[in-house]
């Protein structure tokens, strides 16, 4: 078996040709205004505003934030997630969602099986495990955020639900574009889901059926291996693309997608050509806009 | 600024590990040229126009010497004629690697700025540097290092001078090269062809137009050379010359010898009485090993130190107990004399002593030797045989051609090697000091030989004394006490003018009594740190010779402000103590103050109004007071075992005019002189207690070790002779039977015995307090706990110490780092002991000078005592003087000899029916002997007892001239025993 | 006074640098993809992991999470393979424990932890080659990682070491200068506040070297920040840049 050595990791040298970009790192001050509010990343001292992480200054009227280039996922209502369970609790599961702190998913906000509108009893709490045990993996809806900065997660929506088969794909949580929609069925025969958390859940293409029983029955039927080979590369294009930096989204995963299939999947494990693959891409992509 | 490379080293340490140092290369290390404008220096060392005349490099240039050059030649670049010269880093690494002494030389050349010598980091240059290839040997890299540094600087210089030539638009600038000496002529050979210019020492010194005679100084070391590479060829004939001596073991073979314990690693000290035996003190053991015979000394000189291995039992010996002076006058001779050293003496007495050799040299201890040259009879030829004064160190060959002007005149010799096949150690011409028998010549040796520094004090030094007028400020006023009300006074010997130490007495209202010890405030002029305390460090003491003080700091100090003279304001820092009556302690303090001394008395002064009845002023009063308590003070230490001890001390009367001494007088004691010592002693405990509460880690203390009761056997044995016991358990008996060993008839028997006891004890030392248990801080002289020295700031360093260690525990100064280093508080003492033992010798030293000097050309009978019986010879101790000296039993002319018989059990002499013993009294003839140029010693003849044959008739009464005399300086009370 | 000279009168240490100068510094961000943050650093010849972890949840429960900031763990090591002979266990010896205390402390005092409540932030760093200062290195790799993982700082945490040899206080010293050269003092600062976040002196250093000692200490960590910075700028410039052509 032909084993490839890869060399480290070599950076290339972009040539900037950027906007003056105002990049501050820790312990610089940013403005000492007193005008301007605080936003994240930064802090007060000595009546001057200091970035507190490194990154580049964002202005929005009067509030001044510093968004630094990776963090863990800062959840905001309305985002849709994808999450591990780590814990069975109390009428609420705890979920992992690459947030600072484990999301909680109530059990008053899934959908049980067997009606919307279902009175949670008692038996319902003894069969949560049932429902979600420890390492399932769920996608899910921010509905609230608490004070602490915990997130509450629900399931109420069709869409949302216990994930079956597939692939999960960790990126920095920055590079999820942000989009009207976060569920994509990609014209090569992949689903895709891009939580805003990070995590990127590759899938079969989904039947109609599965959405049955409020998405707590996992289809366990084997996946083809055209299917299979279909997703391993969206994942490599996927790994590829974070690894570059490039945005996530719909439109970049699937130019990827074409632009690696030259390729094939072993080869697309080089560095060098994912770069090349990546620049593809790129090129594509800015000469549409 | 940082250009970075790595290289790999590996070393060996038990296992093997790989060690990675990172190496710097550097672009901003600088030529030090003046000629060169591309570097950016500040202060160029190397002149624009080097002038050195030589024949061979008739152009300006600079010197570049490699290491060889540098280890053996380090006189010739001493040499004020040297100057611009570069050192490699190189270099110097592998010469202080190979030699610290040259290492020290080299640096303090290097700070004299007039020699104009740079130092140039070639390790760390990007251009100078390169790897060592693989298969290179250290030598060779090291070699290659130098060529390619020495390149460098001559295309530098090159490329300097076109720049340079470029802006002052003319060539008229030859420019100047460089020269590299080496003594390594492959290497010479392999510069050469780079295109350098590279010359041997021989063949530059030799050109040297300006000074000749430098090739003198020149060092032997070719045939050293020579001898090696024969070695190493395994050829064991030199030219027909026979090899005398054995090999020594490689520095690896030591290593691995001495690791696993079948060779001991000591210092070799050679006997000053035999040069064929000499003893080896194993580090960390008591028993010292005997070496005998030239052969298993193996070419160690006094001071090495060495390996050496334990011969089997059977072939251990002891000492011979004869007095035997290399006589040899040519080198033929001494090889004859060689093996006669070894086979004289093949009996093996019964009381051996563990017997060794030496199979290697660990460290050279060689220094410069004073010395003169041995006359002989060709006067024209180059190879001369040196004798230096002193007598531990061997002969030592040199060649000079200016031999017939080195007559009769003190010269310095350096040893450069001792080849195995040469009788004497090879060495070097120096430095001439004088003539023979100048007094001055002589005082020099004397300081020489024992390491004294007496230059003047250097402008530096003096930047930092106090500007004059002096006078004492507001502020000085308000941060010390003030006790010039107080009545003080001084009790000093006559002509004493750096008085250290005042007193006073009085009475309380409570009816006890206060009194009060004021020493000079010394530490206020002197601050830590800066050039006059490093000068005064240096010295460590006041050395007091015959003629002559040489001060430990600057007059204006010693004999001015810090001398506490009669009726002047002076500082001081004060001890005072609250009494009762019975002289008990009540209280202690401690404090710097401003006193008025009422007077400056002399003991004898100071005696004589305590004894004036009419007399009844306050400072009388207080002497009074003072002496009255000495004596109960004095008492009491008695009680605990304090010991009396003797030494003889006097003192010459001198000529004002010649300075010659015309009279010798024993130094006088006075009750007032104890009264003095006995309050000293009192302070320096109460300090000594007071320092070691407030740093337990690092007060400078004085201690003087309880000596084993196996070192008193000699004068226990002589004593017994006498009927006399001695008891040498405790310091306490031991006093007690001095106390009473008296014979009635023969008065000066008792200082005798305490003579002899007080040189069978070490002697006391200054010691850190952290690096002892407190037990071994005894003082066994004093009978006292803890003791130091405060007393003297102005001619002992460690007073210093003391001082500042005190003012800070009463929070009048601050403290400063090395004060509080226990480390370098130790290795301050271990400085000071070596310098304060030093400076009795010499001190001793000028005595005998004097001595000499005093019965040159005259004949005197004199009254003397036996203190050591010896194979053939008694030594023979004359109070009158103050001196020792040998009687030989069995002189020169053979037919003597066999006339007294030897009693090796109860150490006796006897010819016909008189016997010499320990102790007896005899009547000596005493002549300056001046036969021997290089030890002019006194010869003895006995007088009485008669023996016929042997013993001379006494001389006639000679009327002793009267002649105005002047004091000389005198030397102050040795106080607190030795 | 044998032995090697770790200054030479011409003012040259043992590797050619001169008593201010540091070693050669190189780092990288953003090692690992699997950690938050990560960092590597080499300091000469002393080299450093870093990664970071978090904030996430408290392990442990709510015993550990403290209810009103996030909770730092740290854990330094050594590789086996990091000293001449090589180590018995990477980690948990008394001097590991140390000094991931001292990092812990050194970080507590930089890291906005109000900001996290019951959270936990992990700090693993590993010695990869040992040659003087390691503390120093695990503490700026540290920083770079906690950077790299864009938890809020007050400000850089930079660390520098100083020797002291014959009267001249030596910056950054390496292993042959701290096993030869007497006191050796580690500072780790926040560079812009002159803020010190930990301070350490192994053997006796009189009172009066102390503040010359510390100068040299506080300027070596001052260089140390410029050195990161630039590298953190250069870091956060070429992310951004991707990010924004994408």
């Amino acid at each position: 078996m032909a084993t490839y050595i890869r060399p480290a990791r070599k950076r290339k040298c972009s040539k900037t040709i950027q906007e003056p970009k105002r990049l501050v790192t820790p312990g610089d001050v940013i403005t000492s205004d007193t005008d301007f509010m605080r936003g994240h990343g930064t802090y007060m001292e000595e009546d001057k505003l200091h970035a507190s992480v490194a990154g580049v200054v964002e202005t929005v009227n009067k509030l001044i934030c510093v968004k630094p280039l990776k963090t863990r996922y800062n959840g905001e209502v309305g985002d849709v997630v994808i999450g591990r369970i780590t814990e069975v609790g109390q009428k609420r599961w705890k979920v992992d969602t690459n947030s600072r702190l484990n999301s909680a998913l109530m059990l008053s906000a899934v959908n049980l099986p067997g009606g919307e509108l279902r009175r949670r009893s008692a038996e319902d709490e003894l069969l949560m495990r049932e429902y979600l045990a420890e390492g399932d993996l769920i996608s899910a809806e921010v509905q609230s955020v608490f004070s602490d900065g915990a997130l509450s997660i629900h399931t109420r929506s069709l869409k949302y639900g216990k994930l079956g088969q597939g692939v999960l794909v960790t990126v920095s949580p920055s590079l999820i574009k942000r989009r009207k929609t976060h569920f994509h069925n990609l014209t090569c025969g992949a689903s895709i889901i891009l939580g805003n958390n990070g995590y990127v859940w590759i899938s079969p293409m989904a039947g109609a059926e599965e959405e049955e029983g409020g998405g707590f029955i996992q289809n366990l039927e084997p996946v083809l291996l055209s299917d299979r080979e279909v997703m391993t590369r969206l994942k490599n294009c996927i790994v590829g693309l974070a690894e570059y930096r490039m945005m996530l989204y719909d439109t970049s995963i699937l130019y990827t997608y074409e632009a690696s299939l030259k390729y094939t999947l072993e080869e697309l494990l080089k560095p060098e050509l994912m770069e090349e693959v990546v620049e593809d891409t790129r090129r594509r992509l800015e000469q549409e806009t | 600024m940082l250009t970075s490379k790595s290289f790999v080293k590996k070393t060996k340490r038990g296992s093997v590990i790989k060690v990675v140092r990172e190496h710097y290369l550097r672009d901003d290390i600088w030529c030090g040229s003046e000629v060169c404008d591309i570097c950016l220096q500040e202060a160029p060392v190397l002149e624009r126009h080097p002038q050195i005349d030589s024949d061979l490099c008739d152009f300006p240039h600079y010197v570049l010497p490699d290491t060889n050059v540098l280890l053996h030649q380090i006189d010739i670049l001493e040499d004020n004629i040297i100057k611009n010269v570069i050192l490699l880093q190189t270099v110097q690494q592998e010469a202080k690697h190979r030699s610290l002494p040259v290492h020290k030389r080299m640096r303090d050349i290097i700070a004299n700025t007039d020699k104009k010598f740079y130092v140039f980091t070639n390790e760390h240059h990007k251009e100078t540097y390169s790897e060592r290839k693989p298969g290179e040997s250290p030598n060779d890299y090291s070699d290659r290092l130098i060529r390619q540094a020495a390149k460098w600087y001559k295309d530098h210089l090159e490329r300097a001078r076109k720049q340079g030539s470029k802006v002052t638009d003319g060539d008229d600038e030859s420019g100047v090269s460089v020269v590299l000496l080496t003594n390594d002529m492959a290497n010479r050979d392999k510069a050469r062809e780079d295109g350098m210019l590279a010359y041997t020492v021989h063949e530059y010194v030799k050109s040297l137009i300006a000074k000749p005679e430098l090739i003198d100084r020149l060092a032997q070391i070719t045939s050293a050379e020579n001898e090696r590479k024969k070695r190493d060829s395994d050829i064991s004939s030199d030219g027909g010359r026979k090899v005398l001596f054995p090999e020594h073991m490689s520095a690896t073979q030591l290593q691995s010898a001495v690791k696993n314990g079948t060779v001991k690693q000591g210092t070799f000290h050679a006997s000053s009485e035999n040069f064929r035996e000499g003893h080896v003190s194993i580090h960390g053991e008591e028993q010292m090993i005997f070496i005998k015979g030239l052969a298993n000394q193996n070419r160690a000189v006094n001071g090495d130190i060495v390996a050496i291995v334990i011969l089997p039992k059977h072939q251990w010996t002891c000492p011979s107990s004869v007095v035997a002076v290399d006589k040899a006058d040519k080198e033929e001779e001494g090889e004859k004399d060689f093996e006669e050293g070894e086979n004289s003496d093949s009996s093996r007495p019964a009381n051996s002593q563990p017997t060794g050799k030496v199979v290697g040299i660990v460290k050279r201890n060689w220094r410069p030797y004073c010395g003169v040259l041995q006359p002989s009879n060709n006067m024209e030829g180059t190879r001369h045989l040196f004798m230096a004064a002193e007598k531990k160190i061997p002969k030592i060959r040199i060649e000079t051609r200016q031999a017939a002007s080195l007559q009769g005149q003190r010269i310095i010799v350096s040893i450069d090697s001792w080849p195995r096949n040469s009788r004497y150690p090879m060495g070097h011409f120096v430095r001439l000091l004088g003539e023979i028998g100048d007094r001055d010549t002589e005082n020099e040796v004397l300081l020489l030989e024992h390491d004294v520094p007496h230059l003047p004090f250097s402008e530096s030094v003096l930047s930092f004394l106090p500007k004059m007028p002096w006078g004492i400020t507001e502020e000085d006023v308000k941060v010390r006490e003030d006790l010039r009300h107080l009545d003080i006074c001084s009790v000093d010997p006559p002509g004493c003018t750096d008085i250290d130490d005042a007193l006073h007495c009085r009475e309380l209202d409570n009816g006890n009594l206060e009194v009060g010890v004021h020493i000079a405030d010394v530490t206020h002029f002197i601050r830590p740190g800066n050039a006059l305390d490093d000068e005064a460090f240096n010295r460590g003491t006041t050395v007091y010779l015959v003629d002559k003080r040489i001060d430990m700091v600057p007059e204006l100090l010693s004999s001015n402000l810090c001398s506490l003279r009669g009726n002047e304001e002076r500082f001081a820092f004060t001890c005072i103590w609250e009494v009762t009556h019975k002289a008990e302690i009540v209280s202690t303090r401690f404090t710097k103050s401003i006193i008025c001394s009422r007077a400056a008395f002399t003991y004898e002064e100071a005696q004589l109004r305590i004894d004036d009845k009419s007399m009844n002023d306050n400072v009388t009063l207080g002497l009074r007071g003072l002496n009255r308590l000495a004596k109960i003070l004095k008492q009491k230490r008695l009680d605990n075992g304090a010991l009396v001890l003797a030494s003889p001390e006097i003192r010459f009367s001198m000529d004002s005019e010649t300075h010659d001494p015309i009279e010798v007088q024993q130094k006088e004691m006075r009750e007032t002189n104890s009264m003095v010592e006995e309050f000293m002693l009192l302070a320096n405990i109460s300090v000594a207690k007071k320092i070691h509460e407030e740093f337990p880690q690092c007060a400078t203390l004085r201690r003087h070790p309880t000596p084993s009761p196996s070192s008193y056997e000699p004068v226990i044995k002589a004593a017994l002779a006498k009927g006399v016991e001695l008891e040498v358990d405790s310091g306490h008996a031991l006093a007690q039977s001095l106390d009473k060993a008296v014979i009635p008839d023969e008065p000066f028997f008792n200082n005798l015995l305490r003579m002899m006891t007080t040189r069978c004890m070490t002697q006391a030392l200054y010691f850190s307090s952290g690096t002892l248990p407190f037990e071994d801080f005894f003082h066994y002289g004093l009978a006292a706990p803890i003791y130091t020295h405060f007393t003297s700031p102005i001619r002992r360093y460690s007073d210093i110490l003391v001082h500042r260690a005190l003012a800070v525990a009463i929070h009048a100064d601050q403290s400063y780092p090395s004060l509080l280093d226990k480390q370098n508080v130790q290795t301050m003492c271990n400085h000071m002991n070596i310098r304060h033992r030093m400076a009795q010798y010499a001190g001793r030293a000028s005595v005998a000078l004097h001595t000499q000097i005093f019965l040159k050309d005259k004949i005197l009978d004199e009254e003397g005592f036996i203190i050591f019986v010896r194979k053939n010879a008694v030594q023979v101790f004359i109070p009158k003087y103050g001196f020792e000296g040998t009687l030989f039993l069995r002189g020169p002319d053979k037919d003597k000899d066999g006339l007294f018989k030897y009693n090796e059990e109860e150490c006796t002499q006897s010819a016909g029916n008189v016997t010499l013993r320990g102790f007896d009294k005899v009547r000596v003839q005493i002549s300056a002997e001046t036969s021997n140029i290089q030890h002019q010693k006194l010869r003895m003849k006995l007088v009485e007892p008669k023996v016929s044959g042997f013993s001379v008739d006494p001389q006639p009464a000679e009327p002793t001239r009267e002649v105005e005399s002047q004091p000389p300086p005198t030397k102050k009370q040795r106080r607190g025993g030795p | 006074m044998a032995g090697i000279e770790l200054l030479s009168d011409q003012g040259f240490r043992v590797d050619g640098r001169r008593p201010h100068e540091l070693r050669k510094i190189q780092c990288r961000m953003g090692v690992f993809r699997q950690a938050d943050g990560s960092a590597y650093i080499e300091q000469g010849n002393t080299r450093a992991l870093a990664t970071v972890y978090g904030p996430h949840e408290a392990s442990g429960g709510r015993v550990r999470a403290q209810h009103d900031r996030v909770t730092i763990n740290c854990q330094y090591s050594m590789a086996t393979f990091s000293t001449g002979e090589r180590k018995k266990r990477p980690m948990g010896d008394r001097k590991s424990q140390e000094m991931s205390q001292n990092l812990q402390r050194t970080f507590e005092a930089a890291i906005m932890t109000q900001l996290y409540p019951r959270s936990q932030i992990d700090i693993y760093v590993q010695v990869l080659q040992a040659d003087g200062g390691n503390y120093c290195a695990c503490v700026n790799a540290a920083t770079l990682a906690i950077i790299d993982a864009g938890i809020p700082m007050r400000d850089y945490v930079c660390a520098c070491s100083a020797g002291f040899v014959s009267d001249t206080p030596l910056v950054d010293i390496s292993y042959l200068e701290e096993s030869l050269g007497g006191p050796d003092m580690i500072v780790a600062l926040l560079p812009k506040s002159e803020q010190i976040a930990l301070f350490q002196l192994n053997s006796r250093l009189h009172a009066d070297h102390l503040s010359k000692v510390l100068d040299m200490a506080t300027k070596g960590c001052k260089d140390i920040h410029t050195v990161l910075d630039g590298a953190v700028r250069d870091h956060v410039s070429e992310v951004t840049d991707s990010m924004a052509r994408s």
